[in-house]
């Protein structure tokens, strides 16, 4: 990988889009979600960036039901993320858009990249976004009859109910340690 | 009547068919999810015109485990369990782009010999997952013999990477900054430590030797026998550019004509150390996959008797907090997998584990593409085109 070469092609993002940031050598794009299709026809075509590598989505939320809650307060919100790559090179580019909860929805992608129909219809079963003009936006992966989007931070993990989180019970103690449990336990 | 007929004006069959149309519906043909060409429990819905295709619809998550939300309710360490089990044929492989993400999120820089052993054993997974595509893509279409021979060598590198790591298929090995001690070798961040048993370096030396024999072997038995030429050359052609905008990676993408091989154009581990070629394929039907996946291994044995022969002496563990905790932060990293690019996007708060974690398997885009490849095929190429694609469903449904 050439060095220069890839900051050539961050400052060349950078310049084009003003909510860009690299963190941890990954460069990340926020954009409108009104621009959504057409930032993605931009990458494609003004920047070579042909590779649908993949799509998904984040619920930002600090209700959480299950795992860790942020640890500073965010505003509750879906965030769509995309990934586009070149076949040529190691550059990649993250693109990000939030979209609101009360009525989530957004353009889909499909007409630019056709690879993005699976990935959509997995982020429209896991999280219940809509991609609007999405030609064929069924579940993926769940049965047709699922009620819920398991991805949603909402939703619980049945088994997590029956067994707490496994940090506190996951190390195995002495053995000593094992008949005091079992006396608290019975 | 043989002298009579003139090859030059021999009556065509099609024509003389033609004059009386009847009105035909397509069928629908349901397979799997129980076939034995699915490679697990796809199922693919096909509306079939007499011996064509007309289409198929794939339907997935018969395989479904949800990782991507257990992840959310485990810690860092506690994930490397999980993801092995996502391309279970070459388990090893699917834990180094989580690691390196993990250590890169938290900024560790894992020791040089510990990552020799990260590539040597990656490799050794790459060899076995595309033994069991060259034994298992011949007996789809009809090739009983390859995949007893295919198993047999196989169980050599699989027999090195039990002694290494303990397990065959899922090593669970790598550690947030570096890879598992021997038992018993005592605190891992000392000078030497005994990391690989006794012996491994020969083991090796000989199990590679037998892989360039098995390569030369397959190429002879396979690839040059006329009855796997006819079933697929010029079978299943994916031009580069469908192959782009549907993301498919690994060797399809690179049978296709495209020289892209994250081992070269990343540095996730230290490749850029050795010399090996990345095979191309030029026409990107199902012959150039399986010469580019049997290539491929030979390149892999190569690496492998290049990388013990300069394998650098040191510690195996960078110094780690007791509690792994992954600062806050979000990063992607990605891997040249047996199968494809395999990444994961780890979105950290500063907890015991990932908030989010999406990840991105090779199968399920390689598969993406099966309705477009399948419009227009013959029904006895859908097993062809489906194998030389090389899937696995733990790898497509996570």
């Amino acid at each position: 990988m050439n060095q220069s070469d890839q900051n050539e092609f961050v400052n060349s993002i950078q310049s084009k889009f003003q909510n860009s940031s690299v963190e941890f050598d990954t460069l990340k794009i926020e954009v409108d979600s009104q621009s959504w299709v057409d930032t993605h026809k931009t990458l494609k075509a003004e920047f070579d960036l042909k590779f649908f590598n993949w799509l998904s989505a984040v619920d930002w939320d600090n209700d959480v039901k299950i795992g860790d809650a942020p640890k500073e307060p965010v505003t509750p919100s879906f965030e769509i993320i995309s990934c586009l790559s070149k076949t040529n090179s190691d550059d990649l580019v993250i693109s990000s858009t939030k979209i609101s909860k009360e009525d989530p929805q957004i353009d889909s992608l499909v007409e630019v990249f056709g690879g993005a129909n699976w990935h959509e219809r997995e982020a429209y079963e896991m999280f219940g976004i809509n991609f609007l003009n999405h030609p064929n936006l069924k579940k993926l992966y769940l049965p047709d009859a699922y009620e819920g989007n398991p991805l949603l931070k909402s939703f619980e993990l049945i088994s997590r109910e029956v067994k707490p989180w496994p940090g506190e019970v996951d190390v195995e103690g002495m053995p000593e340690d094992n008949i005091v449990v079992s006396e608290e336990g019975s | 009547m043989a002298q009579t007929m003139d090859p030059n004006n021999m009556p065509i069959l099609s024509e003389a068919s033609v004059s009386v149309e009847i009105e035909t519906e397509d069928m629908t043909l349901n397979i799997g999810p129980q076939h034995p060409s699915t490679h697990g429990v796809l199922r693919l819905v096909a509306k079939i015109n007499g011996e064509k295709i007309s289409s198929v619809e794939p339907v997935l998550g018969y395989m479904h485990r949800g990782y991507e939300k257990l992840a959310e309710v485990r810690t860092y360490p506690q994930v490397t369990t999980l993801v092995n089990r996502i391309d279970w044929v070459s388990g090893f492989a699917n834990e180094i782009p989580f690691i390196a993400g993990a250590e890169k999120l938290m900024e560790i820089e894992v020791p040089e010999r510990a990552q020799y052993i990260r590539l040597i054993l990656t490799e050794m997974a790459r060899i076995s997952s595309h033994f069991v595509f060259n034994g298992a893509f011949p007996l789809e279409i009809g090739a009983l013999t390859p995949i007893f021979l295919a198993m047999e060598d196989r169980e050599r590198v699989l027999d090195l990477l039990e002694s290494v790591t303990g397990g065959r298929f899922h090593p669970n090995f790598n550690r947030i900054g570096g890879v598992k001690p021997a038992a018993g070798a005592g605190p891992t961040t000392k000078k030497d430590i005994q990391d690989l048993p006794a012996g491994f370096y020969h083991d090796t030396k000989v199990a590679m030797q037998k892989v360039l024999e098995a390569v030369d072997r397959f190429e002879d038995l396979i690839g040059g026998n006329e009855v796997f030429q006819i079933r697929t050359k010029n079978v299943g052609v994916l031009p580069k550019e469908v192959a782009e905008e549907y993301g498919v990676s690994g060797p399809i993408l690179r049978a296709s004509g495209v020289e892209f091989d994250l081992r070269k154009q990343s540095n996730y581990l230290p490749y850029d150390k050795f010399d090996f070629e990345i095979p191309i394929g030029e026409n990107g039907d199902c012959f150039d996959r399986w010469s580019v996946r049997t290539s491929e291994m030979r390149e892999s044995a190569k690496i492998i008797l290049q990388a013990i022969e300069d394998m650098p002496s040191g510690p195996i563990q960078a110094k780690v907090p007791k509690v792994i905790k992954v600062p806050k932060g979000q990063t992607y990293v990605r891997a040249e997998n047996p199968k494809g690019e395999m990444g994961y996007y780890i979105i950290s708060e500063g907890g015991l584990g990932p908030y989010r974690l999406k990840i991105r398997t090779a199968s399920f885009s390689n598969i993406s593409i099966l309705p477009i490849m399948l419009e227009g095929a013959l029904l006895p190429d859908l097993i062809a085109i489906m194998g030389s694609l090389d899937f696995v469903l733990g790898d497509v449904d996570r």
